[in-house]
């Protein structure tokens, strides 16, 4: 008994220590971190080697081999698309994988446990830079590199500032910078009045727990009366509940527009086919989703998109800027896809404005 | 280096969710879904008090507490509605999505620009440079220090055997007079404070809330406990056996408690490995299957009995 009262005691006196951690006050903060940043500056070989390596990167661009990690949240044509885009981006700026680029690749499976396991891999391997591909996986890529030199770039993130990547005017909070694919969703509303003039409801399916959907519901909700339309919004907890919302939502509106939503993007060949019973268009949201049966998209290329991520990666490896002297991007130009065969199908033709705008059109259904 | 305190990080939180699972699948023998709700849960509270700048040591009690109410639930949804022990974890686990999002306002909460238990203006002065990257380590394993001390303490106490009574023969606490529905309440209500304080003290280290992060807890835990109790539980420490022979014959190898936190390290360990190796991470889960029958197939053939539950 007396023993377990020790043990007690002890623990409470641990407890009120550590209690005593929170009431520092913020200028205090300030201070403290910028002191042990320089500490760290000073006493640890290992930051000194970093300096080191990345001045000796400066000067020879070309001769240097590089090693990146990436981490993908999930698996699917989107974010491997934003993989190969990036690749490519990097082969631009000369760091092409297998001559001067080591690529190590995991993919998470959509598991957060695993998310940060891999980032720890990266960690242990020593990588020279860390690439993130959608939101949760940077969030994890950033609180692992935190504490290193190793700078992080994000793809797919779709809301930087929300997620806490960056500030509010853009600049990054750490070693960590890269690319958003926020939606063009005024160019898109328009494109839907554009192809659909007596349209008057837009349904939209996504899923509760994607913070990139709840955030690009409400730019929606918001854009959506200048172009004279109303939002029907549906939300579902996982693939399950998909079937049953489709049918709810097809009831109530004129058509169906897609976000990047992983969940809702998974299923979308189910959706697609009971829209197109009821004779309703379904707009994507980018360009893999037009190929397998969405009419159209004014949305993003996410070649494109890893393109200008590897561009911005490159700067950072050669030494030409840090990650956190660079804000993070968006892709300004909303390009169009259009697929003809889906309009026939539903006894459409799309307007010459937007066909002859096109960047790419499909003449038929790819199914998987 | 690095990443063994990778494997340290993980498996010393998973250890504390382990230890929650461990009170309900081993000691009570309820298959409690809940874990997958309840984790998260501890996630959200945690960083929505965060970002309320309650104090991040009062979270950690905080998210035991809501842990704990969404353990009596479960508990009162299968002892008074009748519900069966496993459909009532599921119910629990289920309406607990709807309300971690409610609580959280999102999916997806950062609390990154935050103080935490593992990063804050005390921690930076009490901790000397040189140790650094061992704090998030050290801190974590304080923590799960005292859970385990808290629950080997709580097991010994009269509450603890009746709680221990009820999963080998609730017949026996029938008999002295003690409801068994109410032992079982308390049980699930402390596993599932600790399976909270797990995710309060994952989503402080990780510096943001995810409502995915709960898909699978139960799995890890139970992964934890059974690599843990089977491999560890009958290793014998050489000190202890001696105590053991000379003093009352009650501790045979090593406690359940210690052996379910080195399963978690354990478990991680693995998956470190695996991934480490090159292993897709996609094929993870089989690796885990794998690993998971090879234990129990190891220790079923070392001809001990298999006792369902301790």
């Amino acid at each position: 008994m007396k023993k377990g009262m020790t043990r007690i005691l002890a623990m409470a006196m641990a407890v009120s220590m550590m209690a005593g951690c929170s009431s520092g006050k913020p200028t205090e903060t300030a201070a403290d971190t910028k002191e042990a940043a320089a500490n760290t500056a000073e006493d640890t070989t290992a930051a000194g080697d970093t300096n080191e390596s990345a001045t000796e990167k400066a000067e020879m661009t070309t001769e240097e081999a590089y090693t990146i990690g990436i981490g993908q949240f999930a698996e699917h044509g989107s974010l491997d698309n934003c993989r190969e885009g990036f690749l490519k981006g990097l082969a631009e700026e000369g760091i092409v994988e297998g001559q001067n680029l080591t690529v190590l690749y995991e993919n998470a499976q959509t598991d957060g446990g695993t998310a940060s396991q891999i980032m720890a891999n990266f960690l242990a391997k020593d990588v020279d830079m860390i690439c993130a591909i959608a939101t949760p996986i940077a969030q994890s890529a950033y609180s692992a590199a935190r504490d290193t030199k190793i700078p992080v770039i994000y793809t797919a993130v779709t809301d930087p500032v929300l997620a806490e990547l960056a500030g509010e005017d853009g600049t990054p909070v750490g070693e960590i910078t890269g690319t958003s694919d926020k939606l063009p969703v005024k160019e898109q509303l328009e494109m839907i009045r554009t192809l659909l003039p007596d349209a008057k409801t837009i349904g939209i399916l996504y899923s509760t727990s994607e913070i990139n959907s709840a955030s690009t519901i409400e730019e929606y909700k918001a854009a959506a009366p200048q172009y004279g339309f109303e939002i029907v919004e549906s939300g579902i907890s996982g693939t399950a509940d998909i079937p049953l919302a489709t049918d709810n939502l097809l009831e109530k509106v004129d058509c169906l527009n897609n976000l990047t939503d992983n969940t809702v993007v998974s299923v979308l060949p189910m959706i697609l086919d009971k829209a197109a019973k009821k004779n309703i268009p379904v707009f994507g949201s980018e360009i893999e989703q037009v190929k397998i049966g969405c009419l159209a998209t004014m949305g993003l290329d996410y070649v494109s998109l890893g393109a200008q991520t590897g561009r911005m990666a490159a700067q950072v490896l050669k030494g030409e800027k840090k990650a956190s002297e660079m804000k993070f991007e968006v892709i300004t130009e909303a390009s169009f896809y259009g697929n003809t065969k889906v309009a026939e199908n539903l006894g459409l033709t799309i307007p010459r404005e937007l066909s002859d705008t096109a960047t790419e059109l499909f003449d038929e259904i790819v199914t998987e | 280096m690095s990443i063994i305190i990778g494997i340290l990080e993980e498996g010393l939180i998973y250890a504390i969710l382990a230890l929650g699972v461990y009170i309900t699948y081993k000691i009570l023998d309820f298959p409690d879904l809940s874990v997958d709700g309840t984790f998260p849960l501890g996630a959200a509270v945690t960083a929505m008090l965060i970002l309320k700048d309650v104090p991040p040591v009062l979270t950690l009690l905080l998210a035991f507490l809501a842990g704990a109410l969404a353990g009596c639930i479960t508990g009162f949804i299968h002892v008074k509605l009748r519900v069966r022990d496993l459909l009532s974890g599921i119910i629990m686990m289920t309406a607990l999505y709807s309300v971690n999002l409610r609580i959280a306002g999102k999916a997806n909460l950062p609390i990154f620009s935050k103080e935490t238990i593992f990063d804050n203006p005390l921690l930076q002065q009490l901790f000397p440079e040189a140790l650094k990257p061992y704090r998030v380590t050290l801190i974590l394993l304080l923590i799960t220090v005292i859970c385990k001390i808290l629950l080997d303490q709580y097991l010994n106490t009269r509450s603890g055997y009746l709680l221990r009574a009820v999963g080998d023969n609730d017949g026996l606490v029938t008999s002295l007079a003690k409801d068994k529905g109410l032992v079982k309440l308390v049980g699930l209500a402390i596993a599932n404070g600790f399976v909270a304080l797990a995710g309060c003290v994952y989503c402080q280290q990780k510096g943001f809330f995810e409502i995915s992060t709960g898909t699978g807890a139960i799995v890890i835990g139970l992964a934890n406990v059974i690599i843990g109790t089977k491999l560890f539980k009958n290793l014998r420490l050489p000190g202890r056996d001696a105590a053991a022979e000379g003093g009352a014959k009650r501790q045979r190898g090593m406690k359940a408690t210690t052996a379910v936190i080195l399963g978690s390290l354990v478990y991680r360990g693995c998956v470190a490995l695996a991934i480490s190796l090159g292993m897709a991470a996609s094929d993870l889960k089989l690796v885990t299957s794998v690993l998971f029958l090879i234990i129990l197939v190891m220790s079923n053939r070392k001809g001990k009995k298999v006792v369902s539950h301790a």
